[in-house]
């Protein structure tokens, strides 16, 4: 589903971000990626998602590989790709519904079709009785959720997600991690990030380890 | 509906909703606009005017040679056989005194007048098809004219409406050049005007592009608001060229009955109205393609853009 070969990302101004990573994730499978702050996690997800382009190397995505996609079609690409943003980009200009709905309006979805989407998605990460409410007006859990509805409201079979737990509280954080765990059950290759190894304890899944631009190790779960 | 017509309906109600969530700004950018391309559609309705004045007039290359009242018959042959001889003159025809008086009661409504008078005011008269392939030698043609004993004057009318027509095209020249700077000046205006708007919504450019939001996707409702704008200011402008000729031509028409019937304002046709009003959205369409053009490549995630997203 997701297949990095050789890939390097240099960004202008010298900065390696990622050297010669190799790794392949196959559908269906959920991963965390882990490392530490500036180990290239974020640059990693960025190519796998087709919001940024390898330097060298090249990354495949359902078959896709995004080197040799044009702008236009590296866009439609991304359609199908779930992304959570580490920053959530929310629009603090419109309500919950709205920024939810966007990916279907960009896609040129109609309207009926736009409410019933939306609010599945909403209900989904439990937010339905909030979607006139602004992002402002929302708990940094709440806002999290809602980045993670829009994600998966185009239902991708790809969803990625760059620290979705980051700032919540230990509770908060495992209730996402169980959220991306019940998407993966139905099918939707996941992959996330995190710094924090410790609450991965408990789950027996994949694991790629970056340290400075490099796959680590691939600590399997025993 | 197909995705397609769907994008494009939203796009358009966009750029609407957009339009009218701001009237009076939006208004006053109109009105900018339009008082950009209303200039132009002023002068080319005065150009107009003065050209359909020139087109009643005998373009033809003749010149009229008038004898003196009293001229005898022996005058007009010994005239005649000057004019049939001179190697300028491609054609003579002679207009006899009664021929011309005839011809001036049918034409006009002073027969009345003619008819009380108990003479003849007019006098013989040839008019006379020249070579005008030279000034100069026509120059010399008309002096050797004037001086045949029996001629009272000669007079080429097609010279100073030949004049004025040249007049008519330089100024189409000078509207053509207004025009082209002022139809860059409204795409200018307008693409700064939707830049402002492009910078407003920078982060729902940038979270459209990176949820999937092609190129094409950005620009679309940011045309449309171009598109829009542009056609409400050749619209509005074609409203301030009317009030403007609507007042000029009642101060005309009150000098018309003593003067010239062909002295009047025309204001554009159908064709010239549409055209107006076509070519100033096409003209906001390319200056928001400009605008977004130049923002888009700064959002752009591909690795042509160094801001990390």
């Amino acid at each position: 589903m997701v297949s990095f070969s050789a890939v390097a990302k240099r960004y202008p101004g010298g900065q390696e971000a990622l050297k010669d990573v190799s790794f392949a994730l196959e559908a269906g499978e959920l991963a965390f990626l882990t490392g530490r702050s500036g180990a290239g996690k974020s640059t990693l997800l960025k190519l796998a998602a087709g919001i940024e382009r390898a330097t060298s190397g090249s990354v495949v995505v359902s078959g896709q590989n995004l080197s040799a996609l044009g702008e236009t079609a590296l866009a439609v690409l991304r359609r199908r790709i779930g992304f959570v943003f580490q920053d959530h980009k929310l629009l603090f200009d419109r309500n919950a519904f709205e920024n939810v709905a966007l990916p279907l309006r960009v896609a040129g979805f109609p309207r009926e079709e736009i409410g019933r989407r939306v609010r599945a998605a909403l209900d989904k990460v439990g937010l339905l009785a909030r979607e006139k409410a602004l992002p402002i007006a929302l708990s940094g859990g709440e806002q999290q959720r809602l980045c993670i509805a829009r994600a998966i409201v185009n239902r991708p079979s790809i969803l990625i997600a760059d620290e979705p737990t980051g700032n919540l509280d230990a509770e908060y954080a495992a209730a996402i991690v169980d959220l991306f765990i019940s998407f993966n059950q139905v099918g939707v290759t996941v992959m996330m990030s995190t710094h924090d190894e410790a609450s991965l304890g408990r789950l027996g899944c994949r694991r790629i380890a970056l340290d400075a631009g490099r796959v680590a190790a691939e600590p399997q779960a025993a | 509906m197909s995705v397609w017509l769907r994008l494009h309906r939203h796009a358009a109600a966009d750029a609407a909703r957009r339009f009218a969530a701001q009237p009076l700004g939006a208004a006053m950018s109109v009105l900018v606009l339009a008082v950009a391309i209303a200039l132009p559609v002023i002068a080319a309705i005065a150009l107009r005017s003065a050209g359909a004045l020139t087109s009643g007039v005998e373009t033809d290359p003749t010149v009229n040679v008038y004898l003196a009242l009293d001229a005898s018959d022996a005058d007009v042959r010994r005239v005649e056989t000057s004019l049939r001889a001179h190697p300028q003159a491609a054609a003579v025809r002679f207009v006899p005194r009664e021929a011309a008086l005839a011809e001036l009661k049918t034409r006009t409504h002073l027969a009345d007048l003619l008819a009380s008078l108990d003479r003849n005011p007019l006098p013989h008269a040839f008019t006379v098809r020249v070579r005008a392939d030279e000034m100069a030698k026509l120059a010399a043609a008309r002096e050797a004219w004037a001086k045949l004993p029996g001629v009272d004057q000669v007079v080429a009318d097609f010279e100073w409406s030949e004049k004025l027509q040249r007049w008519v095209r330089f100024g189409d020249r000078i509207l053509a050049v207004v025009a082209g700077v002022l139809g860059a000046a409204v795409a200018f205006i307008v693409g700064h005007l939707i830049r402002l708007q492009v910078l407003s919504r920078r982060q729902e450019i940038e979270v459209s592009q990176l949820i999937g939001a092609t190129a094409a996707d950005v620009r679309r409702p940011f045309l449309y608001h171009g598109l829009l704008q542009g056609a409400a200011a050749g619209a509005a402008a074609l409203g301030l060229a009317w009030a403007a000729s609507a007042w000029l031509g009642s101060e005309l028409s009150a000098l018309t009955p003593a003067y010239a019937s062909e002295l009047k304002v025309v204001f554009l046709d159908f064709g010239g109205i549409a055209m107006i009003v076509g070519l100033a959205a096409l003209l906001g369409l390319a200056g928001a393609w400009w605008a977004v053009g130049r923002e888009l490549r700064q959002f752009s995630p591909s690795d042509r853009n160094p801001r990390a997203v």
